[in-house]
């Protein structure tokens, strides 16, 4: 029997039901049914996670013939429950802008060529061997990225790390999750959020902490106002440094001067003590109080090193700690009244509420990243509010993977995919899965991404292949980093789909499948592994990042470690993979699940999701007989850090009076490579354009649309006013949306960072503004 | 190769345990009711043999209070 | 259910709407107090009227009204429309008296019809644009041309969100005009429920060329 026939009788049986149903149930509804009733029947529809952002909604791509010609929400995929945002709605577009890379370029005599995708390959593999054997192997480098797939990743590390054994794999998440990791270890000894998305539906209280949640996890933030809607009683608190869409859909909108979002959060722990609102059971069973290194400096200069000494302190000790941060004293500092720090303190503090806090770039692209991570978590500790249904601390992530690939896959230098690099047990269970000698896996990290790209200009690193990514927008102060790309005696290798001013840069440029042309997997904010097949043929040569590697690798004789064929890699890769995750704390669905479902929340355990991690309802790796157990950490607590207000790297001075923050917009993503090439979302936000205070630019005398230079101590750009826009900074600060590469914000931003995570901090640096 | 309907009947407040186990069982394919606790079911399954099996499996499901055919369909 | 218990049905929820309106003034206070207003093409009000409309009169589809109705009301596309029903001569131009009806809509049993929803009930002075017609004669014949109104469905592909095909000047409020018993048919949306309609849909100005994007090295 044929399947469309067989098809044509399963509908038949569905809708004999159903009349029966209706006949039994007088107004009985069922929607998922409807919604299957208003599908073309020519089209196919293929789930996928989208390719956007790391809130991970599923979408279903709808296929006719070969061509993937539309897209809806996936129904079964409890992150969006049907619904996406307007990137979602229209990403199959992306697939389909005209000047896609198909075929394989190398620079010749300055310009690039098209050749065979393998004539490219050999290339590579041959540059790699004389460059690992004129410089060392620490001159040879990968930059990947949040939107890499895990088995794109997973390849990666094994033939960097495992194989030609340096250190040197770095991801773009360095610029935008590394401070939320950080956060993580730093106060749990464990990485990724302890709640879910059903937290939103849950909680009484939402605080957004510099997330403009309404533009950047749209979809999540319609949940949060959903639910306001249906419950009554929920309350949204916007708080930030600029008025956003978010800011006008919140219940109250509280603006705080650049950096001190530390000051207030450590002012909210002194209140939630002086009122006594600490939740005492909680915090005597499952918290210890610690203190690190203060005035730790900012990372601006090459060859930076940092290390944190942790020390144990009483309670008393961070009771006085927290003197210096009464509402009264922090309002001086922050610019946020006492009243509505006390505010905000009587909601964490309400032993009636349950509260969840949001939080993405704001504060981990932040110099002090980890430690306000950390401050936010301390007020979740004090009040216990915290691993239950609607209390959660809840770290969103940016890109698709972040958490899939780069941090659970471990794409930075001094990790592995389990542990790091420096400790011997995990280095021998690398070695070991991936049948290499344990002397291969070198001890040290090497560079983090700022300073791998130092090392670039240097000239310590000489070959650099760069995968689904675009650092040539993307890299703080800028200049500095694309000189280096283009001296003497650099090779840079890009793997991407359009031309973007990375592959610019390049020497050899590789066509790679986008999306869905291969099968992956990603990973969302929320422990979720999304799985996705092959459902869109891919133009020209484009081939998986993963089998580019694989391909490499082979030609530099490590056969043995990549055996796996064109049609199962996928799998195999993700079988291996699973292996270094196998026990109660993190394990991962196995494949054949995987494609099956919309996603699988990590911890899988016994054939079940983990929901709330570190409390023994929800999640089985918990100690029996304990209501929350923090196995992250050796002691078992969560640990509560003193951590003090420290300024930005650099402040608005006389010569440079404007703060300039950096950030995004609903219609594009990243740096815009892939929407720009979208007609809806283009002709919604053709250009990138800066933000100013109305009243900034009535004393300028600029008028809305007119021309503004921004001006930094690295570099200068000129580009449109744009006054009551989508933001309203407040006076004295600018914002630039980092999306356009005909208007480069990032030639003028700082490359200071969190001395801990290493991230940069792209919301802070001084400008001066002309009117052009 | 049978295909069968049926109006699937949860225990008491176990409807989104029944959709759970039926969406995991091989050859199931359901459609929850949005507003009554009643499930559709559409069975199809290669054989006499695997379907025999399944309708044991599913008077076994622990979730599941009655189950009442509305459509039975075997081609040969 | 007949006919006539249907209009039943359709008067005593309209009656409830119009009963409700006066209680949902007092209720439409600033989301956000303190900040900035009037940015993001005022986009506040979308989030104000998605809290304050009952999710009933959100997803009332009992309206009739039609897209061609709209039209004829409408010298060009966005210009304000005639006021199609009698207005008493003594009327004083008193706001409340038409925002009684049209800022939250209801059913109006004298005219059979459900009000349609005012997108900005904050320009007080409804008379300055909006008149009434006393006579369909003209002084002299015309030789105006209209542009063709905005097409519906202009989606990129089947099922996708349609961009904005209107300016959102003094039309930004999406819920007023898109949902309920008074939209028109045609643009009406099931799903007001969302809440944060620019998340899908973006401006696409239909009278706009579109812009090419090209890469400049």
């Amino acid at each position: 029997m044929n399947t469309t026939r067989r098809s044509f009788i399963k509908i038949a049986a569905a809708s004999s039901a159903l009349a029966a149903a209706g006949s039994i149930f007088p107004g009985i509804s069922f929607a998922e049914w409807k919604k299957q009733e208003g599908a073309s029947g020519k089209i196919n529809w293929h789930k996928a996670p989208c390719r956007f952002c790391g809130t991970g909604c599923g979408v279903l791509v709808g296929m006719s013939g070969d061509r993937a010609v539309a897209v809806k929400g996936d129904p079964n995929c409890s992150v969006n429950k049907g619904l996406c945002c307007v990137k979602g709605f229209h990403s199959v577009q992306a697939l389909y802008g005209k000047d896609r890379i198909k075929k394989a370029q190398i620079r010749r005599n300055g310009k690039m060529v098209e050749v065979p995708i393998s004539e490219a390959l050999d290339v590579i593999a041959a540059k790699m061997k004389e460059t690992i054997k004129k410089h060392g192997k620490d001159s040879v480098a990968m930059y990947g990225s949040g939107q890499w797939t895990i088995p794109d990743g997973y390849v990666a590390s094994k033939l960097f790390k495992g194989c030609l054994g340096t250190n040197n794999v770095e991801a773009n998440a360095r610029l935008c999750m590394a401070s939320a990791v950080t956060g993580f270890m730093t106060s749990f000894g464990i990485d990724e959020p302890m709640g879910c998305y059903e937290d939103i539906e849950e909680a009484d209280v939402m605080i957004t902490w510099g997330n403009n949640m309404a533009e950047m996890h749209p979809v999540l933030f319609s949940r949060m106002l959903a639910s306001r809607k249906r419950k009554n009683n929920v309350t949204i608190i916007d708080f930030a440094t600029r008025t956003t869409r978010t800011s006008q859909a919140a219940d109250k909108s509280i603006l705080f001067k650049p950096n001190t979002d530390l000051a207030v959060a450590n002012a909210i722990c002194y209140e939630i003590i002086r009122n006594d609102w600490v939740n005492w059971d909680f915090v005597n069973k499952h918290t210890s109080f610690h203190k690190g290194k203060t005035n730790i400096g900012y990372g601006t200069e090459d060859h930076f090193k940092f290390k944190d000494k942790p020390e144990d302190i009483s309670f008393e000790e961070y009771k006085t700690f927290l003197e210096d941060y009464t509402p009264e004293k922090v309002e001086r500092i922050s610019g946020v009244s006492a009243r509505d720090i006390k505010y905000m303190a009587s909601l964490y503090g309400d032993p009636a509420k349950k509260v969840t806090s949001f939080w993405c770039m704001g504060m981990n692209q932040h110099v002090r990243g980890t430690w306000i991570n950390n401050l936010v978590y301390n007020i979740h500790l004090l009040t216990g509010k915290i691993s239950t249904p609607g209390n959660s601390p809840f770290s969103l992530t940016g890109q698709p993977s972040a958490c899939g690939t780069v941090r659970e896959v471990g794409t930075l230098t001094h990790k592995l995919p389990h542990g790091v690099v420096m400790k011997e047990k995990d280095r021998k269970m690398a070695a070991e899965i991936w049948d290499v000698p344990l002397s291969n896996i070198d001890p040290k990290p090497t560079y983090h991404t700022v300073e791998m790209f130092r090392a670039l200009d240097r000239g310590d690193i000489r070959f650099m292949w760069i995968q689904v990514t675009n650092p040539m927008i993307t890299m703080p102060k800028l200049k500095r980093y694309r000189d280096g790309c283009l001296k003497e005696g650099r090779f840079i290798v890009v793997s991407d789909v359009y031309p973007t001013p990375t592959t610019d840069v390049a020497d050899v440029i590789l066509p790679a499948s986008m999306w869905v042309e291969q099968e992956g997997l990603y990973g969302n904010s929320e422990r979720r592994t999304q799985h996705f097949d092959r459902i869109v043929p891919g133009p020209g040569d484009t081939m998986s990042d993963t089998w580019q590697i694989i391909e490499v690798a082979r030609r530099l004789g490590f056969e043995k470690q990549f055996p796996w064929g064109e049609d199962e890699y996928i799998g195999k890769i993700w079988e291996e993979y699973r292996r270094f995750h196998d026990n109660p704390k993190h394990n991962m669905a196995p494949y054949k699940v995987l494609k099956e479902r919309s996603g699988v929340q990590w911890p899988f355990v016994n054939g079940k999701e983990t929901r709330w991690r570190f409390n023994s309802k929800y999640d089985p790796a918990c100690k029996k007989g304990t209501d929350f157990d923090f196995y992250g950490k050796k002691d078992g607590k969560a640990w509560i850090w003193a951590r003090p207000y420290e300024p930005a790297a650099e402040s608005p001075d006389q010569e440079y009076n404007f703060w300039l923050n950096t950030g995004r917009v609903i219609e594009h993503w990243h740096t815009g490579s892939m929407t720009r090439r979208i007609p809806v979302l283009h002709n919604a936000m053709p250009e990138s354009y800066v933000e100013m205070n109305p009243d900034d630019a009535a004393d300028m005398g600029v008028a809305n649309g007119e021309k503004v230079k921004i001006i930094s101590r690295r570099g200068e750009i000129t580009m449109k006013a744009s006054i009551n826009g989508r933001g309203v900074p407040p006076r004295g600060m600018v914002f630039v949306p980092f999306f356009d590469e005909s208007y480069k914000i990032n030639e003028v931003t700082l490359d200071a960072f969190c001395p801990i995570s290493k991230q940069p901090d792209y919301k802070k640096c001084a400008v001066r503004l002309e009117k052009a | 190769m049978p295909i069968l309907s049926y109006l699937v009947l949860p225990e008491a407040g176990a409807k989104e345990q029944l959709c759970t186990d039926l969406s995991t069982m091989e050859g199931c394919e359901i459609i929850p009711s949005d507003n009554e606790e009643v499930v559709v079911l559409v069975t199809d399954t290669p054989d006499e043999k695997t379907e025999e099996t399944l309708q044991k499996s599913l008077k076994n499901l622990p979730s599941l209070q009655s189950l009442s055919m509305t459509f039975g369909h075997s081609a040969e | 259910m007949t006919k006539a218990d249907k209009k039943l049905g359709k008067i005593a929820t309209g009656f409830a709407a119009i009963c409700l309106t006066g209680t949902f003034m007092v209720l439409s206070a600033n989301a956000a107090p303190g900040i900035p207003q009037g940015f993001d093409s005022d986009g506040e009000k979308i989030f104000k009227r998605f809290d304050n409309t009952p999710l009933a009169a959100m997803t009332g589809t009992d309206g009739t009204r039609t897209l061609n109705e709209y039209y004829v009301l409408r010298q060009y596309p966005g210009s304000p429309p005639r006021v199609p029903h009698d207005v008493p001569t003594s009327f004083s131009g008193d706001t409340l008296k038409c925002l009684a009806c049209h800022e939250r809509g209801g059913y109006d049993p004298n005219q059979d019809a459900y009000a349609p929803v005012t997108p900005h009930p904050e320009y007080e002075s409804c008379a300055q644009c909006h008149v009434p017609q006393r006579t369909e004669k003209l002084f002299v014949e015309t030789e105006w041309q209209s542009i063709n109104p905005p097409k519906l469905g202009l989606s990129e592909m089947g099922g996708s969100p349609p961009p904005i095909p209107h300016s959102l000047q003094i039309r930004e409020d999406c819920i007023a005009c898109h949902t309920g018993n008074a939209a028109v048919a045609e643009i009406r949306v099931e799903h007001g429920a969302r809440g944060n309609c620019r998340q899908c849909h973006v401006p696409m100005i239909a009278t706009e060329i579109r812009k090419e994007f090209s890469r400049d090295k």
